[in-house]
């Protein structure tokens, strides 16, 4: 076990020092999310529907302050703040459900609120006592406007934009990639352009449907009552789907953990066939080590990677506003993802002898498993027959089980379903490797 | 230490390694001298067990025949192994690369840092230990192929080819690193294509080709019995007697050049001195692997 650890450490240091690698697994990941992200936001505001938390706002200071922070809390676009004159109004505005919440900030705000808040700025929240999740997640909220303004740095869409048309360039100017990397970024950058023609078609039905009240109070959008309204839509339709979604981020992050999963599991595939080619499996072999522990360091490894893209991911999305609604559940997603990955890795490793072979055997495999699986465009997006096709790519599943802990708010049974064929589609990868292993001396 | 026993290693219709026998005993260096694809690498693989024979036996140590399997874990601590493709990580730095391996074979604390400086000062790559192995030249990779093979102290070291594409420094001090393994008593196996290095380090050497024992003897050994004789050449000064120049084994005259074999070349010029004869140049080549060898297959060694 000792020696599968000595191996897992030296796999991840190799896996930290691999510029290229190391950009497919974390850069392109959070430029994916990044991306899909912002076309997903734009969607929810002007329709989705139930992707923005309506709430009020009262200011009793009417300090410089005080507005200062309305200000930044209206850049949250994950919150559609009213500002109301009095209490009362207010009050009965959260009664009748119209808004979830309201927040109050009383006389004094600006002086408690020193310069640097030294001491924590009395805020009174208000908040419908049935949304117990959104009232946690307005803290959140709260907390992060009087923070900082950061997050609103990552949601320039021309500062994206530059960022990734420079990547791009300086990706095609990288004669070090391989041909199957760059047929990698340029069906991304294909993909994009699908997405977003598949969003607008979305948008402008959702417009049209949701065109309904207008007038009192301002009232532009479909009621934030979303839970109550999936009554009469079937839940399982894209708009039922697409109601339940609390931030922009909710499906392109775990759609970029994705990406970030199958270049661990393609780098540690790859890295086996490396260590053939470059002498070191011969050294391991007369090394008082198994084949097991070999194949076994490279397993833990990619496993602790899986974990930590994920993780990093999740920290990321909540960074932006993504609200988890179950991390445990999210963790048991995690571990089941992550071994089913460990298990096509396995496969994947021995597709081929050379680091070529097995990268170009690999990445085809994945882009196959990436485009059905709803890694470019989300599932609930795809015509009917891909849907029913998507069922094959063990991603729909790793995507399912993680929004199911993300935002379809899945129950424990419910997560049984998908993290159980993640597991079993793991444990027959892990036979194959293991098989072909006894094998071969 | 090692004892091989009628190995044999068929590639499909190749036939890589046929039929070779021999022991090496403790403390001694033995060579494997062969053209390339002699079947030298193969038969390594076969002694640390990275590839089975087709048939027969490999036993490595000097523990019960049960225990001498070269898988076996308690022999595979014996051997130290620097294979003929350098096998390092090369986005490791020199120390990493050390650390790594010598953990493998359960080194840790302040033994494997120990190992690990005096791998470091082996190898001559003290100032280098924290660049990565990639930045390295051709020499100082080798020589850190080296140091791993021994960083958990093994008994036996095999090295096959060490010094292939290595400056005339690194080959140098990799000679000077081996003298000093064999002051220690390791056992040591080399295998190469260069005559000159298994003529300077190996008390004894096999010579193979096509996976087949040609000889196996000391170096003085093998000259001795598959040599042949000196060729003396000798530019002559004033003349010469045309009936003694015939007389000599091999013996000609062109123009005033002398030319004639013999086992014991210097006494023979001597005697030719004392009875008048005068030479300006003297050339006399002695016999060496390389003789031995074209003695042995009709072929040079360097044609492969
Ligand atoms: N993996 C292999 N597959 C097929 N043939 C091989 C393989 N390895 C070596 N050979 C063949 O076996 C013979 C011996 O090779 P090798 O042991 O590498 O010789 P050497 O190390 O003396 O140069 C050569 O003819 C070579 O082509
Ligand atoms: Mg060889």
């Amino acid at each position: 076990m000792n020696r599968i650890l000595k191996m897992a450490m030296k796999d991840l240091k190799l896996l930290l020092r691999d510029k290229m690698g190391a950009f497919f697994i974390i850069g392109f990941p959070i430029l994916m999310g990044l991306f899909f992200g912002l076309i997903m936001g734009n969607m929810g505001s002007t329709g989705g529907g139930g992707s923005q938390m309506r709430i009020c706002i009262v200011d009793q200071d009417n300090s410089s302050l005080s507005q200062k922070f309305i200000e930044s809390f209206q850049q949250n676009e994950s919150v559609e703040l009213k500002e109301m004159a009095d209490l009362e109004t207010a009050r009965e505005s959260v009664r009748k459900g119209q808004r979830v919440a309201m927040l109050v900030l009383t006389e004094g705000f600006g002086e408690t609120a020193g310069v640097f808040w030294g001491e924590a700025p009395t805020i009174q929240i208000g908040a419908d006592p049935s949304r117990a999740a959104e009232s946690a997640m307005l803290q959140g909220f709260v907390m992060e406007a009087i923070g900082s303004l950061a997050g609103s740095r990552f949601q320039d869409q021309d500062l994206m934009n530059d960022f990734l048309e420079k990547s791009r360039q300086d990706l095609e100017d990288n004669e070090s990639i391989s041909v199957a990397n760059r047929l990698l970024m340029k069906t991304f950058l294909g993909s994009v352009e699908g997405m977003v023609e598949s969003i607008d078609a979305l948008q402008t039905e959702s417009d049209e449907s949701s065109a309904a009240p207008g007038g009192e109070e301002g009232f532009q959008f479909a009621n934030i009552e979303a839970i109550d309204v999936t009554r009469t839509i079937d839940p399982k339709s894209q708009r039922g789907q697409v109601m339940k979604m609390k931030s922009r981020w909710d499906v392109s992050f775990p759609q970029a953990m994705m990406w970030g999963v199958l270049a661990c599991c393609a780098g540690f595939a790859i890295s086996i066939a490396q260590e053939r080619t470059q002498g070191t499996l011969t050294r391991l072999q007369v090394a008082p080590v198994s084949k097991f522990e070999i194949i076994g360091g490279k397993a833990l490894a990619c496993f602790i990677s899986v974990i930590a893209v994920i993780a990093l991911m999740t920290v990321l999305g909540i960074q932006l506003g993504m609200r988890p609604k179950n991390f445990p559940l999210l963790i048991l997603a995690a571990v089941c993802v992550s071994f089913c990955f460990v298990g096509i890795m396995m496969v994947m490793s021995v597709l081929g002898k050379t680091e070529q072979s097995v990268n170009g055997a690999g990445w085809a495999i994945n882009m196959v498993m990436a485009m059905l699986g709803g890694c470019m465009i989300p599932v609930m997006f795809m015509p009917q027959f891909m849907q029913s096709l998507s069922v094959v790519s063990p991603i729909r599943w790793a995507i399912l089980s993680i929004e199911g802990a993300i935002w379809r708010d899945f129950s424990f049974t419910e997560m049984l379903l998908p993290c159980g064929i993640l597991l079993a589609i793991g444990a027959s990868g892990v036979a194959v490797g293991v098989q072909v292993l006894k094998r071969t001396t | 230490m090692i004892k091989a026993q009628d190995l044999r290693k068929n590639y499909g219709e190749n036939v890589a390694v046929d039929g070779l026998s021999f022991q090496i005993a403790a403390g001694e260096t033995f060579g494997l001298l062969g053209p390339n694809g002699a079947g030298k690498t193969t038969t390594i693989s076969m002694l640390v067990g990275l590839l089975a024979p087709d048939s027969g036996t490999v036993e490595v140590g000097d523990a019960s025949p049960g225990e001498s399997d070269p898988t076996h874990p308690k022999v595979r601590t014996l051997i130290g192994i620097a294979p003929q493709s350098l096998s390092l990580y090369e986005d490791l730095t020199a120390k990493e690369n050390l650390r790594f391996f010598g953990q493998l074979y359960g080194l840790s604390g302040g033994h494997l840092n120990e190992r690990v400086t005096w791998a470091l000062e082996f190898a001559e790559l003290n100032d280098r230990k924290n660049d990565r192995v990639k930045t390295y030249s051709g020499g100082m990779k080798r020589r850190l192929n080296i140091a791993v093979a021994l960083i958990h102290e093994p008994r036996i070291l095999l090295l096959d080819e060490p010094t292939v594409g290595v400056d005339p420094q690194s080959r140098n001090h990799i000679f000077e690193s081996i003298h000093r393994l064999q002051k220690q008593g390791m056992t040591i196996l080399y295998t190469t294509h260069y005559m000159e290095e298994a003529q300077r380090l190996c008390d004894r050497v096999a010579i193979v080709d096509q996976g087949k024992l040609l000889a196996l003897d000391s170096v003085s050994g093998l000259i001795a019995n598959h040599g042949g004789t000196s060729v003396v050449k000798a530019e002559l000064m004033g003349s010469a007697d045309p009936q003694l120049v015939e007389s000599l084994h091999g013996g000609s005259l062109e123009g005033s050049t002398v030319r004639f074999e013999s086992d014991r070349p210097l006494e023979q010029v001597a005697e030719l001195t004392s009875k008048g004869m005068q030479f300006s140049t003297l050339n006399i080549a002695q016999p060496d692997l390389e003789s031995v060898f074209l003695a042995l297959t009709g072929r040079s060694l360097r044609d492969g």
